[in-house]
């Protein structure tokens, strides 16, 4: 056991030693080649050009980076308008229409007219017109009105009076009313989606 | 081994070794048993240690990648095809229901099983590093949780793709929690929709991310992930089993030789030997380790299997922008997230907070940013690594059960006691019939 021992740190110290001369020519080795070390103080011409070499690639990766994420972000849209044309005001009858593909509710009071947005505010669901059986008198922004209807969200149960209000569930803020204009040319009712205008917000025709 | 080798024999050997030097042999010469040391301790292939909850994982990932691959000749990621061929895909391609079940039920699985297996490694602290040397399972911890978070983006991107309302909402709802983030938000929706509206531009991105990007990381990691347990030296029951011996103060075998390649580096000589007594504890990788695989293999494949005949899997109607179904529910690994988005909507002097911030963002990051920080904040000692509900780490295990239970609970009351317009309603409790649409 005890000359098992010694032989090992024989052995090792042999190991150690050699180590300790490769470490050594590495060093110079890094002197001569690179520049490194003692001698990285006085940039020779060798040195220069290798980090000329290393900054270029790294620059030239950066860049193929840049474009490949920078064309992730498209320039061109081919989306629908935001604002566009839902028909003349007569084809509107009393109470709510729903327009399916604009995601989008069309109101008429007598002569007034109000759009309200079906997506929900809190993660972007349609929301559901209910009918109530019976209308409810209800108190919202300092105004007592009764209503005949309310927005409910299938996703997480907000829940929204006839007026946009959301009053329960996580929706953090009311439906969005956008803004209706009336076409000069026609005289159709062009809704648009990029303007967001207040809960008051009427076009009387 | 004088007797000539049949052609099946030469090509086989490595996997039914007929002494102790092929065993070994077999290891080296052979490609896919490169993963394993020669020799495993055979703790760390017992059933009750580790469940071989991780192997069924990588199985699943196999059967996923295979049955992917085939469904890839016959998907249309387009947004006027995508569902029709999803349904072609169920109705007139021979075993194509099969083929999209299988990997559906591959992918619940895998999800279940990527899940459990974290829970196993926590509850048996085998994130700890032991006694030997170079050893860094918290890191092989963190990748793990990475994996976890891959498998889950995985699913997500996957159940998009057949573009029904599933997909629709989930895809709307998905991207509207992104955006809630601070700063980031609105442009991360931007890139991820590749647009501001939900269309042909983010299916595609979807399903690259679904069958290259994400597939192409979980690879890189996984290999990654097995080669760190090798590097650690296997299982972390076998540190325990070291550990135990040492206390024994076993003399080490005679034929045992140590390797200097470690010491060099060291300041001191100091052979530690953390190995196991090899001749007591050890059986060859090949056939014991190899043998075992295949089981679980078999045994993963037939589960799936039966579990694709037993339920069908469903394909809701064609995604529509306009109606959202009522209740809309995420799949069940996700319902406690949606539970979560849905009761975080705070308000706090007059301005509302976003659910989707909280629930969606806040919470589900700090739960990951917690896992991935465990490991360097438990000081349970060394005696704990590799062991059972270990009674040191008795407070650790006790919060990390209470999370695990808590996103249980969640997902129980999103599956079960959750109706139409996210109302609460009891089991026995039946749901309106809801008034038409209007
Ligand atoms: S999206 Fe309407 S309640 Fe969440």
């Amino acid at each position: 056991m005890k000359s098992k021992q010694s032989w090992l740190n024989a052995r090792i110290s042999n190991l150690r030693a050699k180590t300790e001369t490769e470490q050594q020519r590495l060093e110079r080795l890094k002197q001569e080649v690179l520049g490194e070390g003692e001698a990285a103080s006085r940039p020779t011409r060798r040195s220069f050009l290798t980090r000329l070499g290393f900054g270029a690639t790294l620059l030239a990766l950066a860049g193929q980076a840049y474009a490949f994420l920078r064309s992730l972000k498209p320039n061109v849209l081919y989306e629908a308008p935001q604002r566009f044309k839902v028909g003349t005001p007569d084809q509107f009858g009393e109470g709510g229409k729903f327009l399916e593909d604009k995601r989008l509710f069309v109101f008429r009071q007598g002569k007034t007219f109000y759009a309200i947005s079906a997506s929900c505010t809190h993660l972007g669901c349609t929301v559901k017109m209910e009918k109530l059986n019976q209308p409810k008198k209800v108190k919202t922004r300092q105004r007592e009105f009764e209503e005949q209807y309310e927005f409910h969200c299938p996703c997480h149960g907000s829940k929204y009076y006839g007026d946009g209000t959301n009053y329960a569930g996580p929706a953090p803020r009311p439906l969005d009313y956008f803004k209706l204009e009336l076409a000069a040319e026609d005289g159709q009712l062009i809704v648009d989606m990029e303007q967001k205008v207040g809960q008051d917000f009427r076009l009387t025709v | 081994m004088a007797a000539r080798k049949s052609t099946w024999e030469k090509i086989t050997w490595t996997w039914q070794p007929a002494s102790e030097r092929e065993a070994g042999d077999s290891i080296v010469r052979n490609f896919l048993l490169h993963w394993f040391p020669a020799k495993v301790a055979r703790e760390s292939l017992s059933w009750g240690y580790s469940f071989w909850l991780g192997t069924v994982s990588a199985v699943l990932f196999l059967i996923l990648t295979i049955t992917g691959g085939v469904l890839m000749f016959l998907y249309v990621p387009s947004v006027e095809r995508a569902y029709l061929s999803v349904k072609d895909l169920e109705f007139t391609v021979s075993f194509g229901w099969f083929l999209r079940g299988l990997h559906r039920i591959g992918a619940h699985l895998m999800v279940a099983f990527v899940f459990v297996h974290m829970v196993r490694v926590f509850l048996t602290g085998a994130y700890k590093n032991g006694t030997a040397t170079q050893q860094n399972r918290p890191l092989n911890w963190v990748i793990g949780v990475v994996l976890l978070l891959a498998t889950l983006l995985l699913s997500f991107t996957g159940y998009l793709l057949p573009w029904d309302q599933l997909a629709y909402w989930a895809i709307t709802v998905g991207t509207n929690i992104a955006s809630a983030a601070p700063v980031v938000g609105e442009a991360m929706r931007f890139i991820l929709l590749g647009g501001n509206t939900i269309e042909q531009g983010t299916l595609i991105r979807f399903y690259v991310l679904h069958c290259f990007f994400l597939p192409l990381l979980v690879l890189a990691l996984f290999s990654y992930h097995m080669w760190r347990v090798r590097k650690d030296g296997g299982l972390a029951c076998v540190d325990k089993q070291a550990l135990d011996q040492k206390r024994e103060k076993v003399v080490p075998s005679k034929s045992k030789t140590y390797s200097l390649l470690g010491i060099a580096s060291g300041a001191s000589v100091h052979v530690e030997t953390s190995l196991v007594d090899e001749v007591q504890h050890t059986v060859p990788s090949s056939p014991t380790l190899t043998r075992r695989l295949a089981l679980v293999t078999m045994v993963t494949l037939a589960l799936s299997s039966v579990l694709t005949l037993l339920f069908h899997a469903p394909l809701e109607a064609a995604a529509n922008p306009a109606v959202t179904p009522n209740p809309a529910k995420a799949p069940w690994y996700f319902l406690w997230l949606q539970e979560l988005v849905t009761i975080t909507t705070f308000t706090v002097g007059g301005y509302t907070i976003n659910g989707a911030l909280i629930g969606g963002i806040i919470i589900p990051g700090l739960l990951v940013a917690a896992a991935i920080a465990w490991p360097y904040f438990d000081k349970s000692s060394v005696r704990s690594v590799g062991v059972w509900f270990a009674p040191e780490r008795r407070k650790q295990n006790l919060i990390f059960l209470l999370v695990v239970a808590g996103i249980l609970l969640f997902t129980i009351i999103g599956t079960y006691l959750r109706g139409p317009y996210w109302n609460w309603y009891w089991p026995w409790q039946s749901w309106p019939v809801m008034p038409r649409k209007f």
